[in-house]
């Protein structure tokens, strides 16, 4: 994170267009209702945090957002494209342009580091010069040139997670969605991995990112989205934890 | 497009390697059943091909000499003409030229035999239907023959080539019957095969569908696999087949008690139709396997 949040102050940014609009969202699972109505927007290069407690629908909000999941009811949008009527075989194409990184990293245990990441670009049929260029680059972001060739159970949790990151990010997407993602990490691990987050969020990349962490969020004072039993119960620029 | 293509095949191969006892286990039972089902088709023929002289009824040949005369042709065509409606329901000529072409078609590839024949070397013969079919009254009727002039021999359908003939295509049935349920289980095999391949799998292909790998890319390389396992196991049935050729249908028609079964051996031919046969059903057993565990088990 830069100085201006280790300070507390509010980070202040241009921001553009709304790049994620969500009108109306609802989603049931069987009886249980996540989300019980969701309107708001998340803009070009903004940072949202998104809080509550357990079960208040923080993980199916960040799951709609890459189409994991599809409301029952109501519109979501990225980029200006209506992604709930989406046709299956396109929702990869949305995907290359939404990065994700999750609690427990997800990393390929008999892959190195640097096959980890040069996987996201394998499997979208990248040309070998650009993953031969690109991996070493996006390894060198997250700091770990170093470690380009050990296996994943040979990091600690923070390395794994820079790991994830750099596989979510070396396509260069346009948002970065991350569900809990100092969730396993000890603060000051946790506070490295938002520096890294920040980074990359100045590159351009709108960053959705569901918390519990209250030092991160108070710390950070970005805009946050209060859940609370799948409503919106507080939408604040600068936000606390509270 | 070639790092896509490597890419894939090396999914493949890992997906192979991870899954080996069973991809080997799914290669044996679709070799076994394609075996079974490509042999039944040899039987099969290599039965059709020793009694077709004695198809439609047909209970004794009266086999001619190669050099024998027009006018003895004659005198046999006049008497069988004259028992016509009578001891005689109906009966065929086959020509010296008929009898060739019978002759270099079954034994085509055997250059050694073939060289050895011509038209002129070949017996004309006389295919006889009598109206009465007792075992006695034909035997007679047929040995009334054998003292003509010109006649070489006079050969009976005996009770054996009767039973083959009658049971040939009930065992045909029978075996095409177990061969299908082979077949299909053979199916079922690769579609386990490939479930647990993909259940394997499930945090690649979790990463894979979250950075936007095409639902095809992901697909390909678990199709790529039945595919080997239908085609792989095909081909491992090819020997088999060939086994079943030379040394249960040919060498067994040359054994001395056997030689009523003259004639029962499988052309290049229909060896060549059964082998591609063989190796279609089991490219399209994988093909099915392959879709539909993909389809089913994927969720793309």
């Amino acid at each position: 994170m830069d100085n201006e949040h280790e300070s507390g102050q509010p980070a202040t940014r241009t921001l553009g267009e709304p790049i994620v609009i969500t009108d109306g969202v609802k989603k049931w699972f069987g009886d249980f209702q996540a989300l019980k109505g969701i309107t708001t927007s998340v803009k070009e290069q903004e940072v949202v945090v998104v809080i509550g407690p357990s079960g208040s629908g923080k993980s199916t909000f960040i799951r709609l957002l890459n189409r994991e999941e599809k409301p029952t009811v109501g519109k979501v949008y990225v980029a200006g494209k209506d992604i709930v009527g989406l046709s299956s075989w396109k929702v990869p194409f949305l995907r290359r342009n939404i990065g994700c990184i999750f609690q427990d990293y997800r990393l390929l245990p008999k892959r190195t580091v640097a096959e980890n990441v040069a996987f996201a670009l394998e499997v979208i049929g990248r040309p070998k010069h650009v993953i031969d260029q690109q991996v070493p680059a996006i390894l060198d972001l997250v700091g770990l040139s170093e470690k380009s060739h050990r296996m994943p159970d040979e990091l600690s949790g923070g390395e794994q997670q820079r790991v994830s990151i750099a596989r979510a990010f070396v396509n260069r997407p346009l948002i970065l969605l991350a569900d809990e993602p100092t969730g396993n990490l000890d603060p000051d691990t946790a506070v490295g991995i938002m520096r890294l987050l920040d980074r990359i969020n100045r590159t351009g990349t709108t960053v959705v990112m569901a918390t519990h962490d209250r030092g991160i969020v108070d710390t950070m004072r970005r805009r946050v989205i209060e859940l609370s039993d799948g409503r919106i119960v507080r939408d604040q620029s600068g936000g606390q934890y509270r | 497009m070639i790092g896509k293509i490597r890419f894939l095949l090396a999914e493949t191969g890992q997906n192979i390697w991870r899954n080996i006892a069973l991809t080997f286990a799914s290669i044996i039972v679709v070799a076994a059943s394609l075996s079974l089902f490509g042999a039944s088709r040899l039987v099969a023929d290599g039965v059709d091909n020793a009694t077709q002289r004695w198809e439609g009824g047909i209970e004794f040949v009266v086999f001619m000499k190669a050099d024998a005369e027009p006018s003895q042709l004659v005198a046999i065509e006049t008497l069988l003409a004259e028992s016509e409606g009578k001891e005689i329901d109906d009966w065929n000529f086959v020509s010296k030229e008929e009898t060739f072409s019978e002759f270099t078609e079954f034994f085509a590839g055997d250059e050694e035999l073939l060289g050895t024949i011509s038209v002129d070397t070949m017996p004309p013969s006389y295919r006889i239907r009598p109206t009465d079919t007792n075992a006695g009254a034909v035997e007679a009727l047929g040995t009334t023959f054998e003292t003509k002039p010109g006649v070489r021999t006079v050969v009976f359908a005996t009770e054996v080539i009767r039973e083959i003939q009658d049971n040939a295509s009930k065992i045909s049935r029978a075996t095409l019957w177990a061969g299908v349920a082979l077949v299909v289980a053979s199916t079922i095999m690769i579609l386990t095969t490939l479930s647990i391949a993909i259940a394997s799998r499930r945090n690649e292909i979790e990463i894979m569908k979250l950075v936007g790998a095409s639902n095809w890319f992901i697909r390909v390389p678990f199709m790529i696999e039945g595919m080997v396992q239908g085609v792989v196991g095909a081909l491992v049935a090819l020997p088999g087949l060939a086994f079943v050729r030379t040394y249960l249908i040919e060498d067994f028609s040359e054994s001395d008690n056997l030689r009523l079964l003259e004639g029962f051996r499988v052309s290049d031919a229909e060896f060549l139709f059964t082998s591609l046969l063989v190796i279609a059903i089991g490219t399209l057993v994988a093909t099915i396997g392959s879709i539909v565990a993909v389809s089913r088990y994927l969720d793309v």
